[in-house]
């Protein structure tokens, strides 16, 4: 019973030390962590002071001033190319076209690269310059300066303009041909190289814009006198006009010109083009004969339907004393319409043309119907179908499709 | 006998010519203030009734300032614009690079300023006529190409007034369309007030509410 009695007491004294033992181990394992904790703490904090001290080192007022001053610098450099007096412009196209017609084979027909400068001295003079590189069919590089002038902007309604210049009569060669800005791969009947349509000009220009009363309403003209073009002459015939700009003037006679364009409304623009002048053959410089030019030509905008329309002529007169004597007329027109689908950017384009000529194996009627892709506002693809109509047999009778990726920069 | 007729006109043409140049030349160039709002509308318009006549509207913000400027003389000739016109269009394409500054204060979820001042006195139809008519057309379907449809059940006016504001704000290209329109229409001196306010026109004008 004693043994008994003690056995409690025992327990007890046991238990009591056992706990006094365990809270002084949990005791301990407490404050290891708390001081391992605080002193983290603490390293932290020394490290942050440290940062704190470097950065108050490292940012005091001269350096601020030195930064504003930096920035004073910088702003002003950033002003400089802005307000520069000269600057240089570097813009043009390139184009790769596919071909296959009814009798050729499909080959990718042109490669061409059309850079242009553009070298400007305040808003008194600018320097324009186009090349043209294509290659040709033997792999060789065929190139071209399209146009150089040198415009001088006398005031607001006149630049005086110098050179040689894309022709300023009509539209299309002066400002549509581009083929990021052409509808359609190929160029209208009648308004390629030595057809209908005048090429460049090699002379002096007068160009501009008189208000109408208001900003959306005035007149555009060009007037220019020129070294004019040479007859290229086959026997008893003239071959063709080459009216492309020139550094000669065998016959010593000048050409004058020009083309007066309303906007009457603001998306629809009018013109009339006209030259007068006198022209011989290349091999016959006194067998001059009469050179005469009309034109007319309209472009009208609504959202994205675009329609377009020209008409050129080219006459020269009759010359007994030329191997060629009789008279002959150059002329052409076409009608173009274009549709974007938006929000798309899948467009359509349609064009009819028509030229004539003094020979009848040159002269050409064409339908072209064409899908475009607008990659953006200066990148597309165009893919074309041509319905011919010409001599029988002739390369300009054969149908076919143009596929032609064209960009503007 | 041709070669002296060919002379006589010209000895007549040239005098001609430089009595035109001279007479002509007494218009007075007149220069332009960059940062004034009708001006820049009246470049806007500009640059939206001449530059589609022969080409695809570029985006007004695709070239530098500094390259705008050769760009732009180089479209005079082209198009037998005006010097003014040059000018005009010239200072509405260098505005529509400026960026919006960053917002100051509170701003919403969609990071418009709820806090915005005025910097005009212009009712919204004001605005609108003066700088966004030029794109957007009289009757808010698009006078340009690329231009969206306001009038349009599932147009732009379909979104949120925190989206617009901030469209018209920072500038917005609509998917498909060939260009942006740029920061406050290329019109820097509307404040967040004006937008606000040009915003609530267009809504009146053109949204669902008042059809």
């Amino acid at each position: 019973m004693k043994r008994s009695s003690r056995k409690p007491f025992a327990v007890f004294a046991a238990s009591i030390a056992a706990v006094a033992l365990s809270h002084d181990v949990f005791a301990d394992a407490t404050y290891d962590t708390l001081k391992s904790q605080v002193d983290n703490l603490q390293n932290q904090l020394r490290e942050v002071k440290d940062q704190l001290k470097a950065q108050e080192k490292r940012v005091n007022d001269a350096d601020v001033y030195e930064l504003r001053k930096r920035i004073e610098q910088v702003s002003a450099q950033s002003e400089e190319w802005k307000n520069a007096d000269s600057v240089v412009h570097l813009a043009g196209y390139g184009d790769v076209s596919y071909t296959d017609g009814d009798n050729q084979n499909g080959a990718v027909s042109a490669v061409r690269f059309n850079p242009i400068f553009h070298y400007q001295y305040r808003d008194l003079i600018m320097l324009e310059a186009e090349l043209e590189l294509e290659l040709e069919e033997n792999g060789a590089t065929a190139n071209n300066l399209e146009y150089l002038t040198v415009d001088l902007f006398v005031n607001d309604n006149l630049a005086l303009i110098a050179g040689k210049s894309l022709s300023p009569l009509g539209q299309f060669r002066q400002n549509f041909h581009p083929s990021w800005i052409n509808k359609l791969p190929t160029a209208p009947p009648g308004f390629g190289h030595d057809q209908a349509a005048p090429v460049s000009e090699t002379g002096l220009q007068a160009r501009g814009g008189l208000p109408l009363g208001g900003n959306s309403r005035f007149i555009n003209y060009a007037l220019y006198a020129g070294n004019g073009p040479i007859l290229e002459i086959v026997g008893d015939e003239i071959e063709a006009i080459e009216a492309e700009g020139r550094t000669s003037n065998d016959d010593d006679e000048a050409v004058f010109g020009g083309r007066v364009g309303i906007i009457a409304l603001p998306q629809l623009e009018l013109g009339l083009s006209g030259a007068t002048g006198k022209v011989a053959g290349e091999d016959e410089p006194n067998a001059t004969r009469s050179y005469r030019v009309f034109g007319a030509d309209f472009a009208y905008h609504w959202r994205t339907l675009r329609l377009r329309g020209e008409y050129i002529e080219q006459k020269v007169g009759s010359e007994v004393a030329s191997a060629a004597p009789a008279a002959a007329k150059w002329q052409a027109w076409y009608a173009q319409a274009s549709y974007r689908f938006a929000p798309t950017n899948w467009e359509g384009a349609v064009r009819y043309g028509d030229y004539d000529s003094p020979h009848d194996s040159s002269d050409q009627k064409q339908w072209a119907v064409g899908v475009n892709y607008l990659f953006s506002a200066n990148a597309m693809a165009k893919l074309a179908y041509n319905f011919n109509n010409a001599a029988n047999g002739s390369a300009a009778d054969d149908d076919g499709f143009q596929l032609q990726f064209a960009y503007g920069f | 006998m041709n070669r002296v007729m060919a002379s006589t006109r010209t000895f007549n043409f040239f005098p001609a010519l430089y009595l035109g140049l001279s007479v002509t030349a007494v218009l007075a160039t007149t220069p332009v203030d960059a940062e004034n709002s009708d001006i820049l509308a009246r470049g806007a318009k500009s640059w939206s009734e001449n530059c589609a006549r022969c080409h695809e509207m570029r985006d007004p913000m695709e070239f530098r300032d500094d390259l705008w400027r050769p760009i732009v003389t180089h479209m005079r000739v082209r198009a037998g614009l005006t010097g003014l016109q040059q000018r005009e269009i010239l200072a509405f394409l260098q505005s529509a690079n400026n960026r919006m500054p960053e917002p100051r204060g509170n701003v919403t979820d969609s990071g418009v300023p709820t806090r915005s001042t005025a910097a005009t006195d212009l009712s919204g139809a004001e605005i609108y006529q003066q700088t966004c008519v030029a794109c957007h057309g009289q009757d808010g379907t698009g006078a340009v190409p690329g231009a969206p449809d306001l009038t349009a059940a599932d147009g732009p006016l379909a979104q949120d007034d925190g989206i617009l504001l901030r469209h018209i704000t920072e500038g917005f290209k609509t998917p498909g369309s060939p260009m942006a329109m740029p920061p406050k229409g290329g019109n820097p001196a509307l404040g967040g007030a004006d937008i606000q306010r040009v915003l609530g026109y267009l809504r009146e004008k053109f949204g669902a509410a008042s059809q």
